[in-house]
């Protein structure tokens, strides 16, 4: 992308009081009065980091159906998708002859194929709480059952990680509500629009306002580190060229909030202003009645949710070997339907994981069987992996932060990784 | 930067997103009193530069910062009537704002009928999210226009220091009753009693997970942050085992559900048939057998009398009132009182504000979000109609939505916390936003705030002290007038008038 500022201008723009003197006046704003960027240090080694949460609890067993259980069939009677027909579009994808995809989630398939797909299965929070607000909190604070910790485990491997990174946009968390995942010391934004993120204003007169702004805040108080960097960050985005841009691959986002989400993470990871991080919502997936099976919100939640990873990895091209994407949802949903063509708050789930560096092409974790015997509690399915056993194999194969899982992931020692990714050497 | 937490989408789920559209039920607002206030008294300007700077604070400057401290913004009413009456006296005004007259206010509350449901009406009410629209645009309306400031400043004290995030569960429907019967009718009072009244409110009880704790399986989550937040804190030392004694101690404090008999749905009720009735030993302190409902009322005792209490809250308002880092010898000093006065949080106060550490401490806190917002509302006699729905939106987008801190530590005090990229863009723009009336619903007649101004000099010095209460630092002055100066006078109004509220001295408690 033309507009677009490379890594390399940017760490020239962040160097500090020399790369004022040196920057070139075309580059540089004349009401801008410094950069406040810190000198960077280390450049981040990892992958690009996003993380989509299915606010709402996600059917799990809808979304990637066991059609070799013959207990799913059982106690789906109306919500079942259909065992794999070869042809037939309102039967399941068949992965593995076990398991099978949603046909409305057809637009992942193909990543399937391509091996950059995986996925977790029976997997979740240890905890039993079937609250949205206590389930969320403890799988994004990465701290199940133990509410002591206020930061978010993307927080902690953002504190701990062996680099520096002082730009604005090292986390971001879209959609103005910060996730809690990325509470931490480390300064994250939030961002509802690129377009939005500017002084608000027309020609002329928004050039006058921002230079008193930027004059008002250059005598010595306490903010103007702060409102430099706001006019550093500003400026930045304003480069993005947000109407312009054309994703790559043909890829083609849902015309929703998560979709354009997704689309504004791939033009900051192409800008090169050090994204290192990004935290996407898509919600509705509460569904306690009329849930729909090949239509209604199920399948229309989850092609929306599909369509948008496929355009998100298309569109990042060649930088999708260098990005890792997983999904995660509070809970899963009991493995009865209830009496209102619905589901109610259940245990287990599923995680996508898709990227460069994913061993793709599997269905991981042990099968716990939806069998009364198997199940848990009110009749959930069982949770055979920990959710943080795919995330902690993330952060230290993937984002190059090996060492402090004890720190990410506190009081979690009982590690079962499953090889679901691979070492950044061995693939990135 | 916002850092609140609610989800988006987890509200779309609950049907609270409505929550944005939080003044839609508020009434027509009184017509502006304040705008032409400043015409009325001509303001005395601030004494010169040096005398304004020796400590401690004198004249103006201190009227200055003493109002700043103890409202949600200072207006020209609150300086004509402080200078009329004199300063001691407006502050033991508002130490007791029973003597203060809040009619205007009522009349406009009268509009959010689920302010005086119960909780069963409430509980069932669609849609289910309007307790919720309808508790924020009250305490947004309460902010802008009671003359009880001072209360209205420690009932959101208190709503931090005893948070209660509205989204979880049956929260939407019970926060009402906390803010009603718990927060207001406490917040100068005895903080014993507000202790003991919190740890009766079904909201608490839910959103700590009290209301399931069983003998069975105890919850230690109240019982944790009853310790930790509310009272004595991480540093009064105590173990793991004090908590779990204090979670059996509340086991069986809990809520009334749908088919209770024996009391209203959602509101307290102990059932001793989960209450573990055997001894316990708290902080040292021996809890005989056999005690049921008396084994809490022994800890809140235990807690609300312990000198880590004292010093605790002392320093959380030492922050709110002074620094980010309050001066040790004030928090010693305000722990005294507290003990030697039974935890009159009054008492406390009035040394507070009198004390030598706070009138040495001009210019030392940065508003949150919340009061920047508020108090930019009240300098521009900003009128709030009903049109007004998106105030919680741009709330939410500063990072401060009242009742929607999801962590049991309240929003945090300290600049360090705000000041961040966004969150000063959030500013600006929304300075601008107001100034420019381009926020629905809201008001604001520049030009008559600015009747006597002649020139852009007379506008940015008139703007300047009505919006700081002070006159603009030197240099400040100088940009903004010079700004005022290019072109058309009348044109540029709002935008210097968006800059004061943008600039450094405005973000200023």
């Amino acid at each position: 992308m033309d507009n677009s500022l490379s890594r390399r201008e940017f760490l020239k723009l962040a160097g500090g009081l020399g790369a004022y003197a040196l920057a070139p006046s075309a580059a540089l704003p004349a009401w801008m009065p410094r950069m406040a960027f810190a000198p960077p240090g280390v450049e981040p080694q990892g992958d690009l980091l996003l993380v989509v949460f299915q606010r709402g609890g996600m059917d799990g067993l809808s979304a990637v159906i066991p059609h070799g259980d013959p207990h799913y069939y059982r106690r789906r009677s109306a919500l079942a998708i259909a065992e794999p027909e070869s042809g037939d579009e309102e039967t399941g994808l068949d992965l593995d002859g076990f398991f099978g995809l949603h046909p409305a989630l057809r637009p992942l398939k193909d990543l399937w194929d391509e091996q950059a797909l995986a996925l977790v299965h029976a997997v979740g929070s240890p905890d039993l709480t079937h609250s949205h607000f206590d389930a969320m909190d403890y799988m994004e604070r990465g701290t199940p059952g133990e509410k002591r910790i206020p930061t978010g485990w993307i927080g902690r491997h953002l504190q701990t990680a062996p680099w520096q990174n002082d730009s604005p946009f090292r986390a971001i968390g879209m959609g103005g509500i910060l996730q809690a995942s990325l509470r931490g010391p480390v300064a994250v934004t939030t961002l509802q629009s690129i377009a939005d993120f500017h002084l608000q204003g027309r020609g002329e007169e928004l050039a006058r306002l921002q230079a008193a702004l930027a004059s008002l805040y250059d005598l010595g108080s306490d903010l103007d580190e702060e409102a430099a960097e706001t006019f550093s960050a500003t400026e930045l985005l304003a480069r993005l060229d947000v109407a312009s841009y054309t994703p790559e691959g043909g890829a083609q986002y849902p015309e929703t909030e998560y979709g354009m989400a997704l689309k504004q993470v791939a033009q900051l990871a192409k800008a090169e202003i050090g994204l290192e991080v990004a935290c996407v919502d898509v919600g509705g997936w509460d569904t306690h009645a009329r849930q729909g099976a090949l239509e209604g919100v199920m399948p229309r939640l989850l092609g929306e949710f599909a369509a948008g990873l496929a355009a998100l990895y298309r569109d990042l091209g060649q930088r999708a070997q260098r990005a890792t994407i997983v999904s995660m949802s509070e809970f899963g949903r009991r493995v009865q339907e209830n009496a209102s063509l619905g589901t109610d708050h259940g245990h287990g789930n599923v995680m996508f994981v898709l990227g460069g560096g994913v061993n793709g092409g599997k269905v991981y974790g042990e099968w716990p069987g939806l069998a009364e015997e198997n199940l848990y509690g009110a009749g959930d399915l069982a949770i055979t992996t920990d959710f943080r056993d795919v995330l902690g194999e993330i952060v230290q194969r993937r984002l190059a932060n090996p060492d402090n899982l004890a720190q990410i992931f506190p009081g979690y020692s009982d590690w079962k990784m499953r090889g679901v990714v691979a070492p950044y050497e061995e693939r990135g | 930067m916002t850092r609140s937490i609610p989800r988006r989408a987890f509200l779309k789920t609950s049907g609270l997103l409505g929550v944005w559209s939080a003044l839609a039920a508020c009434g027509a607002a009184p017509q502006a009193k304040a705008a032409s206030t400043l015409s009325g008294s001509a303001p005395t300007p601030r004494p010169s530069p040096t005398s304004a700077l020796t400590s401690p604070l004198q004249g103006e400057a201190l009227l200055a910062h003493t109002l700043r401290r103890i409202s949600w913004g200072a207006t020209p009413e609150m300086f004509e009537r402080a200078r009329k009456i004199g300063l001691e006296a407006y502050l033991d005004e508002q130490l007791h704002p029973e003597t203060l007259d809040d009619a205007l206010l009522a009349g406009l509350l009268t509009r959010f009928s689920t302010l005086t449901m119960s909780p069963a009406e409430r509980l069932q009410i669609e849609p289910p999210g309007r307790p919720v629209q309808e508790l924020i645009a009250a305490t947004l309306l309460r902010q802008r226009y009671s003359a009880r400031q001072l209360v209205e400043v420690m009932v959101d004290f208190w709503t931090n220091h005893f948070n209660i995030y509205i989204g979880k569960n049956q929260c939407r429907a019970l926060k009402t009753d906390d803010d009603l019967h718990v927060i207001r009718p406490h917040a100068l009072g005895r903080f014993a009693d507000l202790l003991d009244a919190s740890a009766h409110s079904p909201a608490m009880l839910v959103y700590l997970d009290q209301a399931e704790s069983t003998q069975a399986a105890p919850n230690e989550n109240y019982a944790r942050e009853l310790m930790e937040l509310h009272t004595i804190s991480v540093e009064a030392g105590y173990s793991h085992h004090d908590v779990e004694e204090v979670a059996r101690g509340f086991t069986g404090w809990s809520v009334a559900g749908p088919r209770s008999r024996r009391a209203a749905v959602g509101t307290y009720l102990f059932r001793p048939e989960f209450h573990d009735d055997s001894e316990k030993h708290v902080l040292g302190q021996h809890i005989p057998a056999g005690g049921g409902e008396r084994d809490g009322q022994a800890v809140l005792a235990l807690l609300a009398d312990h000198p880590m209490t004292a010093t605790f809250v002392s320093r959380k308002l030492a922050r709110r009132f002074v620094a980010d880092d309050p001066p040790p010898s004030l928090v010693t000093a305000l722990a005294e009182r507290f003990r030697a006065s039974g935890s009159d949080i009054r008492q406390v106060l009035s040394d507070l504000l009198r004390s030598p550490e706070f009138l040495a401490s001009a210019g030392q806190k940065v508003k949150r979000p919340l009061e920047f917002f508020v108090s930019a509302l009240r300098v521009t006699a900003a009128e709030l109609t009903p049109e007004a729905r998106a105030l919680g939106e741009h709330l939410r987008q500063l990072g401060e939505l009242p009742f929607f801190w999801s962590p049991p530590d309240g929003y945090p005090d300290y600049a360090g916390w705000w000041t961040t990229t966004s969150g000063l863009l959030n500013r600006w723009n929304f300075a601008m936003l107001l100034t420019g009336g381009q926020i629905r619903g809201v008001k604001v007649d520049l030009h008559a705030l600015t009747r006597a101004a002649a020139s852009p000099t007379d506008v940015v010095d008139l703007l300047g002290l009505r919006f700081t209460g002070e006159s603009l630092p030197e240099e400040a002055r100088a940009i903004l007038i010079d700004f005022a100066s290019q072109g058309d006078l009348g044109r540029n109004l709002a935008a210097v008038a968006g800059l004061i509220l943008g600039s450094p001295a405005f973000q200023v408690r």
